[in-house]
């Protein structure tokens, strides 16, 4: 399949690993025609998914308020998906994404009814200075066009290497989405990698049902300059309606939480808890628990390959299952994070049904750590630091949202019985339990509190090249 | 032991419509000790729910009260009526053709509510033979053995699987809350288990016997449905969005692992399709009575109790279902493992993605069929279950521990038994 690679946004296909320093500007319209002018001005500039830019990308996505707010018509908005016109902050989904008590959006920084964000720039640079640079220009232009604010700006350094603040190897799993060549990639990287159909990430194209993913469309008469592709007569799936205009197309959704990390709260808590009998640290049964949580050791090694100890060998290592080597979770924990976060084929009844259920729920994830990693894990500096989740997916519900709720905040998730996941998943107030099985008998860690906290988060639609300017051009 | 699965069907009398919304509200609020159906004072009872169905007015107003419980109606009829005579008074007093007077009136009450009982067309239960007492003593067991567990692992001896066995089970002999252990009868005895398979097998052989008289007819009708399906009208939108929000705001509520489905599809046009979903559901309910008996409906770990049921004549399809987990991931259960069966049955109504042969297609065009499910959903106005934050494979887990608990265990048995917690 021939992806259209220059209506598509660059974040899509690549994580831009070449450019470690990121910065992310939370907007919001104040004029719509203003901004409909910048966002005409800026539309070229934006990174296309052709060719890679050595110096640095610039990619920009909106939320259904920010769309509402730069003129789109109200049958239009109606197209979109249910989650998106809703956004993050509504009780049913704070009860399912675990976005309650601290977490909750009336404590947010950002995205909460208080401060609700209409688009995000996203800008990557390939050091310290072209970042700087480039911010200066975006916020000149802003300054000067007057039709948006900035309500924050996030940044995402340089980080040392590729784990995230607590110590973990991160971001080794990813999915290959179809006629990006990522494939090859991944195989390479890790040894491993499951290609899943373009409509899985990319609106108006084929999902895993074989059915066109459900987009956004506008009438023709609505788009008199024919800047949007025409939706086939032959089209399958729901809203795919022959002759309307796509305004989907090429796009995604991008879900984006900025999750404050408490890396001292966390290493001491696993300290305590695994404490030799004299109340001495134990800093080998400390890793091990750690390791635990997570599903994998340090160096990304995992643990169903290398269950007793960590083996850097293996530090990029994704070609595992569970079901055949680890069914009961004696080496990687059925609770593990990795395990809940993609359970791969082990929630049965079969190997194969359930890989291809688990697939369908996948998401590319392009999240970034921001702040400074932490001198000594076991003690508090009072730096603010965690990770920007970034993801896209071209179903929210079934997609990021599934993952949240079915997976890592389901109390009997895999049949265990009153746990969440350790890392990211709602551990509220009481006994929050975490069990590591083994024989002859499982132990299980009790009273984990929350060591990841949710600081802000929103729903963006990153729009294909041509739906951009047709935004332009309302 | 056996289970009763079924509702009562009533016409609600269009003006008393908003008072009686109100009052299952009041009930739905609290299910559990609620003015008027106090359920949790029902011991017979696994699940209920009580919907108001206003959204296809053509057929009028219907209150459905869905029961599923432990054995018979009589004597199941007998505890709701001592427990919430005056509740069921002032719900029914809103529904047509209800004339009992009073509370009083137990003969009056009792026969018009058996007037209105809906047997189901086909039906699941997730856990066999299992009595709601015995579902919430087992967890209570299993929530015994679980901490005791947690302080043999704190002691930090590491013990052979058997020492470690007889360690949990040996305080439970003298335990008189666990007195009741040794007595636990088996999960369905000879006969629980015989029947529907005799019925399974018989079914089949007629079947087979009276091939030369259905054969042709079967032929003719499976190639006109073939040629309505492929002409039928589908669902082209996303479900409406306003009914979304106001089913997701009763789903996935804390302190219950589980979730309600009720819906009502119209049957497509004709006496075909009636016969076409009527058969069907015969056939599905022969199997599923028979050979899905341990959890499991076709590969879906997750149903408590579910039922169908063709109402208004056949003209209508009435779905009940008490699950565990997320409702993406049952309808997601149901494409993935069942798509066959549901199509099946499905197909014949309204709005359904498009099939062929009756079986194939339809819930495979996964977003769509979403649409049309969410489409057909009702809110429940009242939901209850007797043991919110169990799961059907949990409590097939405990069951199976407490079987095991007092066996003479070899070191392979009692591994197996240990891993259990």
């Amino acid at each position: 399949m021939e992806l259209q690679r220059n209506d598509i946004q660059g974040l899509i296909v690549s994580s831009y690993k070449h450019l470690p320093c990121a910065a992310f500007v939370m907007l919001r319209v104040k004029d719509a025609a203003a901004s409909r002018t910048w966002l005409r001005q800026r539309a070229p500039e934006i990174t296309t998914s052709e060719g890679k830019h050595p110096e640095f990308s610039t990619n920009l996505a909106f939320t259904w308020n920010g769309l509402k707010n730069l003129g789109l018509k109200q049958e239009v908005l109606g197209t979109f998906s249910r989650p998106f016109q809703e956004g993050m902050a509504t009780d049913h989904r704070s009860r399912i994404l675990g976005d309650r008590d601290e977490n909750a959006p009336d404590k947010w920084d950002w995205g909460g009814a208080a401060n609700p964000v209409d688009a995000l720039l996203l800008i990557y640079a390939k050091d310290e200075n072209v970042l700087k640079t480039q911010l200066q220009k975006r916020q000149q232009e802003l300054a000067a066009n007057g039709g948006l604010s900035s309500l924050a700006i996030l940044e995402a350094g340089r980080q040392p290497d590729s784990h995230e603040h607590f110590g973990f190897n991160d971001g080794i799993g990813q999915p290959a989405m179809e006629g990006t060549g990522n494939k090859a990639k991944q195989l390479k990287r890790t040894n491993h990698a499951t290609e899943l159909p373009a409509g899985e990430f990319l609106l108006g194209f084929n999902n895993v049902y074989g059915v066109i993913s459900p987009s956004p469309t506008v009438a023709a008469t609505d788009d008199p300059q024919n800047l949007l592709q025409v939706v086939p007569p032959d089209s399958t799936g729901l809203q795919a309606i022959a002759g309307m205009h796509d305004l989907g197309r090429n796009g995604s959704y991008l879900v984006f939480r900025q999750l404050a990390q408490d890396v001292a709260k966390f290493w001491n808590f696993l300290d305590q808890a695994t404490h030799d009998a004299n109340g001495a640290s134990n800093e080998k049964a400390r890793d091990q628990l750690g390791a635990k949580f997570v599903g994998r050791w340090k160096s990304g090694a995992p643990l169903v390959l290398s269950p007793e100890g960590d083996n850097p060998g293996l530090a990029n290592e994704n070609n595992f299952a569970y079901l055949q080597k680890d069914a009961h979770g004696f080496a990687c924990p059925v609770g593990s994070h990795i395990r809940r976060s993609n359970p791969r084929d082990s929630l049965g009844p079969d190997s194969a049904t359930a890989l291809n259920s688990a697939n369908r729920h996948r998401i590319i994830r392009r999240g970034r750590s921001y702040g400074h990693r932490i001198q000594n894990p076991m003690v508090d500096d009072g730096a603010k630091r965690g990770l920007h989740f970034i993801c896209l997916n071209s179903d929210i519900e079934r997609q990021f949202e599934f993952t949240q709720q079915t997976w890592i905040n389901n109390p009997v998730f895999g049949g265990l019985d009153g746990e969440v996941d350790p890392l990211v998943g709602n551990l509220a107030k009481g006994d929050c339990l975490f069990t590591v099985q083994g024989e002859p008998l499982r132990t299980r860690v009790h009273n984990l509190s929350r060591f990841v906290t949710v600081k802000g988060g929103s729903y963006f639609f990153l729009p294909g090249i041509s739906a951009l300017k047709y935004l332009a051009n309302l | 032991m056996t289970h009763t699965v079924m509702t009562f069907l009533a016409k609600v009398k269009p003006e008393k419509r908003d008072a009686l919304r109100a009052l299952l509200a009041e009930i739905g609020d609290k299910p559990e000790d609620n003015a008027y159906i106090p359920f949790r004072k029902l011991a017979l009872l696994h699940f209920a729910s009580l919907v108001l169905h206003e959204s296809q007015p053509d057929y009028g107003f219907y209150l459905i009260f869905e029961n599923n419980f432990d054995g018979a109606l009589a004597p199941y009829l007998d505890d709701l009526y001592r427990q919430a005579a005056d509740g069921l008074h002032q719900i029914y007093s809103s529904c047509q053709d209800y004339t009992v007077t009073n509370a009083g009136d137990r003969a009056g009450m009792l026969s018009y509510l058996k007037a209105h009982v809906v047997l189901p067309n086909a039906y699941h239960i997730g856990n066999t033979g299992r009595g709601a007492q015995r579902i919430l003593q087992e967890r209570d067991l299993k929530n015994t053995l679980e901490t005791a567990a947690d302080k043999l692992v704190e002691v930090g001896q590491p013990r052979a699987p058997r020492e470690l066995l007889d360690a949990l089970r040996n305080p439970l002999r003298t335990d008189p809350k666990f007195a009741w252990i040794p007595g636990a009868g088996p999960r369905q005895n000879f006969m629980e288990k015989a029947i529907p398979w005799a019925k399974f097998v018989l079914a089949a052989v007629l079947s087979v016997l009276t091939l030369p008289i259905w054969f042709i007819p079967a032929v003719v009708g499976l190639l006109v449905l073939r040629y309505k399906e492929s002409t039928d009208s589908i669902q082209l939108n996303a479900a409406n969005s306003d009914r979304v929000r106001s089913l997701v705001q009763q789903e996935d509520h804390t302190q219950s692992v589980g979730n309600h489905m009720a819906s009502i599809t119209i049957v497509k046009e004709g006496w075909l399709r009636r016969f076409a979903l009527r058969t069907v559901l015969w056939a599905v309910n022969l199997y599923v009575r028979s050979t899905q008996t341990h959890g499991v409906l076709s590969g879906i770990p997750s149903i408590h109790f579910a039922h169908w049921s063709m109402i208004d004549g056949g003209r209508r399809l009435l779905f009940l279902s008490n699950f565990d987990g997320s409702w993406e991931n049952y309808l997601d259960d149901f494409i993935d493992k069942a798509a066959v069966g549901l199509t099946g049955v499905w197909s014949n109504t309204v709005g359904f993605p498009r099939t062929q042969w009756l079986v194939f297609g339809g819930a495979r065009d996964g977003p769509r069929f979403k649409a049309v499910a969410r489409d057909s959903q009702v809110v429940t106005n009242a939901w209850y279950s007797a043991y919110r934050d169990v799961t059907v494979q949990g409590i097939d887990n405990s069951s199976s521990l407490r079987e095991d608990i007092y066996s003479p265990l070899d070191t392979r048995a009692a591994e197996a038994c240990l891993q259990r917690l």
